[in-house]
């Protein structure tokens, strides 16, 4: 049984040690309640394509689950984060503007093999980019991976993976390698009535997501997740 | 490590015993450290290996100081280029430097150095008041090593940690308002241009910032040195002690004590000198560049690394009583503007305006102009023109300043961040 899966229950954090204050809540955690989302956050990422030993970079707020959950050494209470769990190494780029402008270089010298970029900030760095020389979109090897919300803007045009990524909702919802649908995990999330239920964190928003529709379909890669398309602009399947 | 750690003590304002130590013994000590670190870095880093066969230096047989001083500086670019050559030990995090002199450096943690820097961090935290059944509001762990081991330091001193989203961009006060609403901490970390602009903002939103903040008795300071007429502002406005945090991404540390003489430096993580042009150490009272040795034989090795940073160090005793040297970092060259053959940091031109009570808390910025001529600084200023003439005389008696050109900003309202030069074309604009 995972970590996941013993903690689908869904537990009250009673007695929290940490906590993050989201745009529209906040979210507690107690000891041990990081690892379950750092066990989810991989499952994500093996979804993606990300492979074990991966240099992954993360242009994200280090108060995003993308960042803090990405090694026990960022983050107290966590025993075991993605690095630690994939035998990656991380990168924390940050998503503030004066951050953003270092990243071509950063990845010039570090090479990652995939890169978590905050969507609203993925224009921003491409510009960058551009300025210095250096096209990331066709980069060797790279993988870049484009974490939209819900209503997030179109994503400027290029070769992006996707990953839904609500901050309140603790949503982290991969767009499928194989199938091309977002995978809701069986056990973490239910959609119901254009609403996404975090069903493990009870702290986690309602996610409203208008424009959400179930396929019906079903996935090798996750035979019992619930398969949904968004609508919206930014979340959608790419044209 | 061979070396003894100090003693834990937690008494009244002492963390440790390395504070009561006294200067001999702490340098002795800090040798035996740079000793087994420098051994580890001929024996297990190319880089440093070759660095030092190049320059004829015997780093397994260091004797005493000034054998360590033998052995040559680096710089970034040495760093950036040696690449793998450098960072051999695989860390599992990276963090990059703010890349204001060129490329930025990538630098990588591991476990056993990310532990190493959990006792000066809570001997940090305890200085400025923080005690077990607290709940520390703090900035994201991932925006700099040193915020990195704050959480865990907080966590391991019986506290709670909360982190308000988004980054120290004035633009998230509002999140940073809602956070402090929710979670009444009774400590709050953050960068000091964000304390800055969150003050003038609650200010004109007609929220009263000592309300707000009642929970809180202290705040520890990062990102830029504050001037003492500004930590009065802040700590007269928030209604909480304001604590200076230094550091740099290659491995300085330093906490300021309730003295707020300038902050201590963690003397059992790091070996910092201040250096003149020529590499000598430079007299007391002036000023250098940061040259920075990680004292563990842990993570990647920094050994004599110049920052590049100005900065000064204070040796006679501190009234807090601590022997631990003072380091004041005022910035890089690259925030400072040549005046009469003399670097002129915004660190300098801030105590000047600063000690103006009309002026305190608004962004200064130097103004590089070329055509400026010789003898004459540069600075724009937030707000309306305010007793320019007397502000002019004192840049002219402090810091030698023949001229001085003021741009007043009027309510051209700037996000205060850590940049401190902007270019003329900018203040045109």
């Amino acid at each position: 049984m995972t970590a996941l899966e013993s903690a689908a229950g869904g537990t009250a954090v009673m007695d929290h040690l940490i906590s993050f204050e989201v745009p529209g809540g906040e979210l507690r955690f107690g000891e041990g309640d990081l690892d379950v989302w750092a066990e989810h956050l991989v499952w994500c990422y093996s979804l993606l394509g990300v492979a074990e030993g991966s240099t992954i970079a993360v242009q994200d707020f280090g108060t995003s689950p993308l960042a803090y959950l990405g090694s026990d050494l960022l983050m107290p209470s966590l025993e075991r984060g993605v690095a630690e769990r994939m035998g990656a190494r991380i990168i924390c780029l940050d998503a503030s503007p004066e951050r953003i402008v270092l990243t071509p270089e950063v990845v010039r010298q570090v090479k990652p093999d995939v890169m978590i970029v905050r969507a609203d900030v993925l224009g921003l760095l491409l510009e960058g980019s551009k300025r210095s020389g250096v096209n990331l979109a066709t980069i060797g090897g790279m993988t870049i991976v484009a974490a939209c919300g819900i209503d997030a803007p179109p994503l400027p045009p290029g070769p992006w993976q996707r990953l839904l990524h609500v901050e309140s909702s603790l949503l982290l919802a991969p767009q499928c390698t194989l199938c091309g649908s977002y995978h809701l995990r069986e056990g973490v999330y239910r959609a119901h009535d254009g609403h996404i239920i975090n069903l493990l964190h009870p702290d986690a928003a309602l996610c409203e997501a208008p424009g959400l529709r179930v396929t019906g379909e079903t996935c090798s890669l996750g035979p019992n997740d619930t398969l949904v398309e968004l609508a919206s602009r930014g979340g959608g399947r790419p044209a | 490590m061979s070396a003894t750690a100090p003693q834990q003590l937690c008494d009244g304002g002492t963390y440790d015993e390395i504070e009561t130590w006294s200067p001999q013994k702490l340098r002795d000590w800090q040798f035996e450290l740079a000793r087994e670190v420098v051994a580890d870095a001929a024996e297990s880093n190319k880089f440093y290996a070759e660095r030092w066969r190049q320059a004829g230096v015997d780093a397994t047989a260091l004797s005493d100081w000034n054998d360590f001083k033998k052995l040559p500086l680096v710089s970034k670019p040495d760093l950036v280029a040696a690449g793998d050559a450098w960072t051999t030990r695989r860390g599992r995090v990276a963090f990059s430097t703010r890349g204001t002199s060129g490329e930025p450096l990538v630098v990588w943690l591991d476990g056993e150095e990310s532990q190493t820097y959990f006792v000066p961090t809570m001997r940090g935290y305890w200085w400025a008041g923080f005690r077990s059944g607290e709940t520390a509001l703090m900035q994201s762990p991932a925006w700099h090593r040193l915020a990195a081991m704050e959480g865990h330091s907080v966590l391991k001193m019986g506290g709670r940690a909360a982190y308000y989203w988004g980054s120290g961009n004035p633009q998230y006060a509002d999140y940073f308002v809602e956070a402090m609403r929710r979670v009444r901490p009774q400590f709050v970390t953050t960068t000091a241009p964000f304390l800055v602009s969150l003050l003038r903002r609650l200010g004109d939103d007609g929220v009263d910032a000592r309300e707000l903040f009642s929970s809180v008795h202290s705040m520890i300071s990062v990102g830029l040195p504050l001037t003492p007429p500004l930590r009065e502002h802040l700590s007269e406005g928030f209604g909480a002690e304001v604590f200076e945090r230094s550091g740099t991404q290659e491995g300085a540390a330093a906490d300021e004590c309730s003295a707020h003489t300038a902050p201590h430096i963690h003397a059992d993580v790091c070996h910092l000198e201040v250096l003149d042009p020529l590499g000598e150490p430079v007299a007391p009272g002036e000023r250098g560049r940061l040259v920075v040795t990680k004292l563990f034989a842990a993570g990647d090795p920094v050994v004599r690394y110049d920052t590049g940073d100005i900065a000064e160090l204070f040796e006679d005793p501190c009234a807090c009583g601590r022997e631990l040297p003072r380091l004041k970092i005022y910035g890089r060259p690259e925030s400072s503007v040549m005046i009469g053959g003399r670097a002129v940091t915004a660190y300098d031109v801030r105590m000047c305006v600063d000690a103006d009570p009309e002026l305190v808390g608004r962004m200064v910025l130097l103004v590089r102009d070329t055509d400026a001529g010789p003898g004459v600084l540069s600075v724009a200023i937030e707000g309306d023109a305010h007793n320019a003439d007397e502000l002019e005389k004192r840049l002219g008696e402090d810091l030698g300043v023949e001229k001085v050109a003021f741009y007043w900003l009027g309510n051209a309202r700037m996000a205060w961040g850590f940049r401190q030069v902007i270019d003329i074309s900018e203040v045109q604009r």
